[in-house]
């Protein structure tokens, strides 16, 4: 049996290691995580059992009351939106004039949570996307309210996210009012994150809305992700310590959407849209001028 | 003790013990979860030595390393350590009063989840202090109401 057991623990400890280590693991994780489904789909069964029997038994006055507040939610929104669009299109003409990069829209794909991490100090959920919808590792997951995490392994109908609380994750935001960059720590608690090295003087006020700044590239800019929720100044020292409340519902939220880039980023000048037409027009033989391509490249784009 | 087992009681109850590992439950209860696999695998290592083992046990835990998305190796190598030390005592272990054998089994998920966390805390920045044994000493609970259940179904699926 000893002989057994030693067999046993070093062929784990190389495991261990590789997968510490290397990344040649993955496809086998991969097959393994596909074949395992069943069992996710398994643990997730109570969950759905209940929210169903909720459901049958919910009176039809609830169902009403929840209707109408969806309804009137829906007309805010859709005044909201109504502007979005001009909005937008303005700021990109701007964003033109000053030969900045073109802000583009993300798509989303909306996606239903599965599965929960069993362990309070490993925060991750499980979504039914996974590598036949196209999802890769570091996609962004929102659920209505904000930030809720990345993706950080895809098996084959399923992907794990790393949610922004976990202790191994930390997201780079910037206070919306003043645009001042931190970066927001996980600290294992669903309750707060925590901003790193915020200077004692710095210009942040209980209550400020924290969105993504897009800095690290992983994350799209201008989710919201936290609140400040407490500010505490240690005198004598040079940083100050800030919490922040997710504003996603990290342990709530069932219906959650997956970000993908419509493409990469790439600076989009007024010019390089100008040359670019200016090039087909010519070959097309038809004279304009730069004025009007470059309104007809925006409608394009848009 | 060994009587002859139903291989498809033994299958059964592993995969409802993983599934109640991995059952999403609120933070309050999810830190006083029974490990259910290392009671589970007791159990059956009890009932028939020559059969489930280390090997067993490190299957076993692979596929709990898959579905946690933990490092690959972490709970096989914790379960093959704990089924060893259960090999090496079994046949006092059936001897021992129940209330006894709950202790043992306190010892054996507390050396089971120290191995767990301990490899994470060191393979990653996680931090914990010792709130897990809470875990053992429902397990060491859990044990007698266990063995009760799955003599129970051994006995109807003979």
């Amino acid at each position: 049996m000893g002989y057994r057991l030693a067999m046993a623990l070093i062929f784990s400890v190389i495991l261990i290691v590789l997968d510490v280590r290397f990344s040649q693991l993955d496809p086998v994780r991969n097959v393994l995580s596909s074949s395992l489904t069943p069992f996710q789909w398994l643990s997730d069964f109570p969950q759905k059992l209940g929210n169903g029997i909720t459901f049958i038994f919910a009176s039809r006055e609830e169902l009403e009351a929840e209707l109408d507040v969806m309804r009137d939610r829906m007309l805010v929104l859709e005044r909201q939106s109504q502007k979005l669009a001009s909005v937008t299109a303005e700021l990109n003409r701007l964003r033109e004039l000053l030969s900045a990069s073109r802000l583009l829209d993300e798509g989303v794909v909306v996606t239903e949570l599965v599965g929960a991490s069993p362990d309070p100090d490993n925060q991750y959920i499980l979504i039914d996307k996974g590598l036949s919808d196209g999802v890769v590792v570091g996609q962004a997951v929102l659920d209505e309210n904000g930030l809720m995490g990345q993706v950080i392994e895809v098996n084959e109908f399923r992907s794990r996210v790393l949610l922004i609380s976990d202790n191994r994750h930390a997201v780079p935001v910037q206070v919306n009012r003043n645009g001042m960059r931190a970066i927001a720590y996980g600290v294992g608690s669903l309750d707060y994150l925590e901003l790193g090295n915020v200077p004692d003087t710095a210009d942040v006020q209980v209550g400020d809305l924290l969105v993504s700044s897009g800095l690290g590239g992983r994350f799209p800019r201008g989710y919201p992700v936290a609140r400040i929720s407490r500010i505490e100044h240690h005198p004598g020292q040079a940083f100050a310590t800030v919490n922040a409340k997710p504003e996603a519902h990290l342990n709530r939220s069932r219906l959650l959407l997956l970000v993908f880039k419509e493409k990469e980023v790439r600076a989009v000048s007024s010019a390089d849209i100008a040359n670019e037409l200016g090039n087909l027009e010519a070959a097309e033989g038809v004279d304009q001028g730069a004025e009007r391509v470059i309104e007809s490249a925006g409608e394009e784009m848009r | 003790m060994t009587r002859p087992i139903s291989w498809f009681v033994v299958a059964l109850t592993f995969v409802i013990a993983i599934i109640l590992e991995l059952v999403a439950l609120p933070d309050m209860f999810s830190a006083l979860r029974p490990e259910w696999l290392v009671l589970t695998q007791t159990y059956w290592l009890l009932r028939r030595p020559d059969k489930i083992g280390i090997a067993s046990a490190f299957a076993i835990g692979i596929v709990m390393d898959v579905l946690t998305g933990s490092y690959l190796g972490i709970h096989s190598l914790a379960l093959c350590i704990v089924s060893y030390l259960v090999l090496g005592m079994h046949k006092r272990f059936r001897m021992y009063p129940v209330v006894q054998q709950a202790f043992v089994l306190f010892l054996l998920t507390g050396t089971q989840l120290m191995i767990v966390y301990g490899l994470r805390a060191t393979l990653s920045v996680a931090e914990n202090g010792f709130d897990y044994l809470w875990q053992a000493v429902i397990s060491a609970f859990v044990w007698p109401i266990l063995i009760l259940i799955y003599d129970r179904l051994s006995f109807t699926f003979r």
